[in-house]
């Protein structure tokens, strides 16, 4: 699966998954956002990784900003961002 | 989080102090405490010049570099990826391979560089955290930004800064910069077209649909708008004026990499940067 999501005045954030058995599998999180630091996209990564594919888009989000280490910080896109990459990916998965 | 400043409604551009929140006297202050050195444009493979980011960053946080303003002298074309980018997703990489560009990662998030060497006007500057203190990130874009802007607009182009990190025109975007945090000292590097070969970026970099959406164009290379279809002045001229407007407003002590500081980085192009596992995998 594959999806995008450009903040308007922001940066590009592209999910790229695979859905194995309901579950998000696989996870990269890629894009031309900032973020510090570095380790924390594994953070995210990992925090989506084995969700149900049902989840919403919020729900998404707040397991995204659970799984960030405290004082880790997105620049150019956010938790919800993110979500709706996952989100466009699983409703279009071309 | 600070607000994204935009244009007033009188079409008037946010002032710097208005960018980073700070008062003009602290901005001057902040620039002109430094004692800065610069490193002219010295020619080296793309894979040495990220890899002496990450050094010449770090020397700077332990004390054992001062402030410093390096300008880059690319020896060959190619791709540099933003930190968080996935090969994959960004470059058609047969077609870059077959036109025998490098790819090369870099430590600072962003978009992807693409970089001919005649094309490209390259700095980074390597500054003390503390020079930050008080302003988020993309207040401090604003911060490091603004000279080469003014700079430039004494050139008669008419350049100006777009939050995040671009630094555009009416003709499209000039550049951009990147920033990273490492040990106590900030990596705040841009580079800027100065001509483009826009049918060339389009084969080798993959820009989305969503990507161009949020700014309204049909293609990517219509998207850039380098120097060169704002100014006649050679590609040195420019680089020879940022580097004077830079020495005039702030100080510079000529300055040259140390053979332990191209050590380091050549190390470091061994272990890191020249691995399969940096460029083609993220963290």
């Amino acid at each position: 699966m594959h999806g995008e999501y450009k903040t308007p005045g922001g940066k590009l954030v592209i999910a790229d998954f695979e859905v194995e058995a309901g579950h998000l599998r696989q996870v990269m999180i890629s894009g031309d956002f900032f973020l510090y630091p570095d380790s924390a996209l594994a953070s995210i990564s990992g925090a989506l990784e084995g969700l149900d594919a049902s989840l919403s888009e919020a729900e998404y989000a707040d397991r995204i900003r659970a799984g960030m280490q405290a004082g880790a910080q997105l620049v150019g896109t956010s938790p919800e961002g993110i979500a709706i990459a996952i989100r466009r990916g699983l409703v279009d998965p071309a | 989080m600070s607000e994204r400043r935009r244009p007033t409604d009188d079409g008037r551009q946010p002032s710097l102090p208005e960018l980073t929140g700070l008062p003009r006297e602290e901005i001057d202050r902040r620039w002109k405490g430094q004692e800065w050195h610069l490193l002219p444009p010295t020619p080296l493979s793309p894979m040495m010049h990220t890899a002496l980011d990450e050094t010449l960053t770090l020397r700077v946080g332990r004390g054992e570099r001062l402030p410093t303003l390096r300008f880059w002298q690319w020896s060959g074309p190619c791709v540099v990826l933003g930190r968080f980018q996935s090969v994959r997703n960004e470059v058609n990489e047969e077609v870059l391979r077959a036109h025998n560009f490098d790819l090369v990662r870099r430590i600072s998030g962003g978009g992807a560089m693409f970089i001919q060497p005649e094309g490209a006007i390259t700095y980074s500057i390597y500054a003390p955290e503390e020079m930050a203190e008080g302003m988020s990130f993309p207040e401090s874009y604003a911060f490091f930004d603004a000279w080469v802007i003014d700079a430039l607009r004494e050139l008669g182009v008419e350049a100006r800064y777009e939050p995040l990190n671009d630094i555009t025109s009416a003709n499209g975007k000039i550049g951009g910069a990147a920033q990273a945090r490492r040990g106590g000292a900030i990596l705040h590097h841009a580079t800027m077209a100065y001509q483009m070969d826009g049918p060339l970026m389009s084969k080798i970099l993959r820009v989305g649909k969503e990507k161009l959406s949020d700014k309204g164009v049909q293609s990517a290379d219509k998207r850039v708008g380098p120097l060169r279809q704002q100014t006649d002045l050679d590609r040195d001229v420019i680089i020879h004026h940022l580097i004077g407007h830079f020495r005039a407003r702030f100080g510079l002590v000529d300055d040259v990499l140390s053979r332990v500081e191209l050590e380091e980085a050549r190390a470091a192009v061994e272990t890191r940067f020249g691995t399969r596992e940096w460029v083609y995998f993220l963290p």
